[in-house]
């Protein structure tokens, strides 16, 4: 019997690195060509998720409850701003969702490269599949987090419902460009740096502050009085344009910020490019390194 | 050197091949003060050779055994067959499926039972999972786990995990097949029938580079041999001829640490210096 593979049945390693576009495109064929391995590393994920906890993957649902009911009596009671903003939970919830999605594939680009040490030392495989993978565990947490979104909304805000909820995945879409981006290039500069894994925990809270999660963009131009490069650099940052967006659907009932929902978009295919050939580029070291 | 038969197919060929270790990154947890440091002493020399100027030939059917002293760069010239690591000049052609177990335990996840990590080290492999699946029983069976395959590895004695692991390796017949220091792993039982399975690759036609101290091994089940010092190789040939020539030079090392005195400024001295690659 002579195996039948998804790997090729030959081939030449030398000292000649190709360039940055064969790079890039060597990247995406060989995770395209690997998508079952990608599928098992998801759900070996997911079947550890629900491991040695009590309530297993009811976590997915129970986690984000818990992350806006903090905000909601921070922010909402005892700091007694959320009087101002009707259905404060609400308006909380549908940027703290993606939010969380947002850092839990920044953290797990961190680990996946290191914690693949082993694997990466014995066998060859193309090292791309495993921010992928992580990044794709996020994506399912956070879908499962859209169950409780729905609940309450369902539940306690009936009338906010419209047709705009379906465009959720297209929001989506858009910012699993980015965070994949991010959660690549990350997972590379690890290996390298732990640092990596400090500095983002921090820069990842900060960036949390610095977006409207728990405070809508009319509140920063009021802040801003006009000053119109604090607006500036606020529209610099793609989760003013992506949170800003699901809150249009999912609160307001309206339709997304579509130009700037278009740059980021855009941005973030290019970012995912530069994040594949940083990736690539590093990745002869993993091994040697690790 | 052995008879070669020049008409036969060439799988593994290697070129003046070199493999740089850059050591200022290869120490474990390198942090941005660590390199900042680093930088401002540049005086250090971080550039080291685990290999330099290797160059030969696997012809299928072969099975080539790799000997020589600890950190003479064996597992290195494996992982650069194995496609693992790039070779940093020269070139290597691979032409076959490879199979790599350098270490015990491919895409071992604790967590997962048995039988998850067979599905996952297949894919890790890049097996078709067809072909998994078909050789699933096989796996456990061969690898004697029993009602073992539904827990989690966390509880595996390293017994298991090192006959898990080489029944994975060997489940589907690959072109070609590493292996790293395998056979001394397991009970003696377990090594028999393993000695057993690789002899059958080799019958195969499969090319076979292993790496071993077992030079009983090396003379009995391999038609050739390679002796490798300090990344480069000093002999290769014969089993036989290899194997006393690596027994020859071990005493006289022993000899020499002795006299100089295991801990003595010489041996250091010697252990650091490391003088070019010598060759034949």
């Amino acid at each position: 019997m002579t195996a039948r593979s998804e790997v090729p049945s030959s081939f030449r390693s030398s000292s000649v690195r190709p360039g940055s576009l064969a790079l890039i495109r060597l990247g995406i064929s060989e995770t395209l060509s690997r998508r079952r391995l990608i599928a098992y590393l998801i759900r070996a994920d997911l079947k550890k998720a629900g491991t040695d906890t009590l309530l297993g993957n009811l976590w997915w649902i129970l986690d984000p409850l818990f992350q806006m009911l903090i905000y909601y009596v921070l922010v909402g009671v005892i700091l007694g701003r959320g009087g101002s903003t009707p259905d404060y939970p609400l308006f909380i919830f549908c940027a703290i969702l993606p939010w969380k999605w947002f850092t839990e594939t920044v953290q797990g680009g961190v680990g996946a490269v290191v914690g693949g040490e082993r694997l990466i030392k014995q066998i060859y495989f193309p090292k791309l599949v495993l921010p992928l993978a992580s990044a794709s565990s996020a994506v399912i947490s956070f879908g499962f987090g859209l169950i409780p979104l729905f609940a309450m909304m369902w539940f306690a805000y009936p009338d906010r419902i419209s047709a705009w909820l379906l465009l959720i995945p297209v929001v989506g879409v858009v910012q699993a460009v980015f965070s994949l981006s991010v959660g690549i290039a990350v997972s590379a500069l690890n290996v390298f740096y732990r640092d990596v894994g400090n500095i983002a925990g921090h820069i990842l809270r900060f960036w949390f502050y610095l977006s409207p999660t728990l405070y809508s963009v009319d509140d920063v131009h009021k802040i801003a009085k006009g000053n119109a490069l604090i607006i500036r650099w606020y529209e610099l940052n793609p989760f003013t344009h992506i949170l800003g967006s699901y809150r249009s659907l999912i609160y307001y009932g309206t339709a997304p910020d579509w130009i700037g929902l278009g740059a980021v978009f855009v941005a973030a295919i290019v970012l995912l490019a530069l994040a594949i050939l940083l990736f690539k580029r590093a990745e002869p070291s993993f091994a040697k390194v690790l | 050197m052995s008879a070669y038969r020049p008409n036969e197919h060439v799988a593994i060929r290697a070129a003046d091949v070199g493999v740089k270790y850059n050591l200022r990154l290869g120490k474990k947890r390198t942090t941005f003060r660590e390199t900042f440091v680093r930088r401002l002493r540049r005086g250090d020399r971080t550039d080291f050779w685990a290999l330099r100027n290797v160059s030969f030939q696997v012809r299928q059917g072969e099975s080539l055994g790799v000997i020589g002293p600890n950190g003479a760069g064996k597992s290195t010239l494996l992982q650069v067959l194995a496609g693992i690591i790039l070779p940093s000049e020269g070139e290597v052609d691979v032409d076959g499926h490879v199979s790599s177990l350098l270490t015990l335990g491919v895409g071992f996840d604790q967590e997962l039972s048995g039988i998850d990590n067979i599905r996952l080290a297949g894919a890790f492999m890049g097996l078709d999972h067809r072909l998994v699946e078909e050789r699933l029983p096989w796996i456990v069976e061969y690898a004697e786990l029993g009602q073992f395959i539904d827990v989690p590895i966390k509880t595996y004695s390293s017994g298991m995990r090192a006959r898990l692991g080489f029944a994975i390796a060997t489940s589907v017949e690959p072109d070609i097949l590493l292996l790293d220091e395998v056979l001394a792993t397991g009970d003696a039982a377990f090594r028999e029938k393993s000695k057993l399975r690789v002899a059958e690759l080799v019958t195969a036609a499969k090319a076979i580079v292993l790496v071993t101290h077992d030079m009983n091994w090396v003379t009995e089940y391999c038609n050739r041999a390679m002796l490798i010092e300090q990344g480069g190789i000093v002999l290769e040939g014969e089993p036989q001829e290899v194997v006393d020539l690596h027994q020859e030079r071990s005493a006289k090392r022993r000899e020499e640490q002795k006299a100089a005195g295991v801990f003595g400024a010489k041996a250091i001295a010697a252990a650091t210096a490391s003088p070019p690659a010598s060759r034949r």
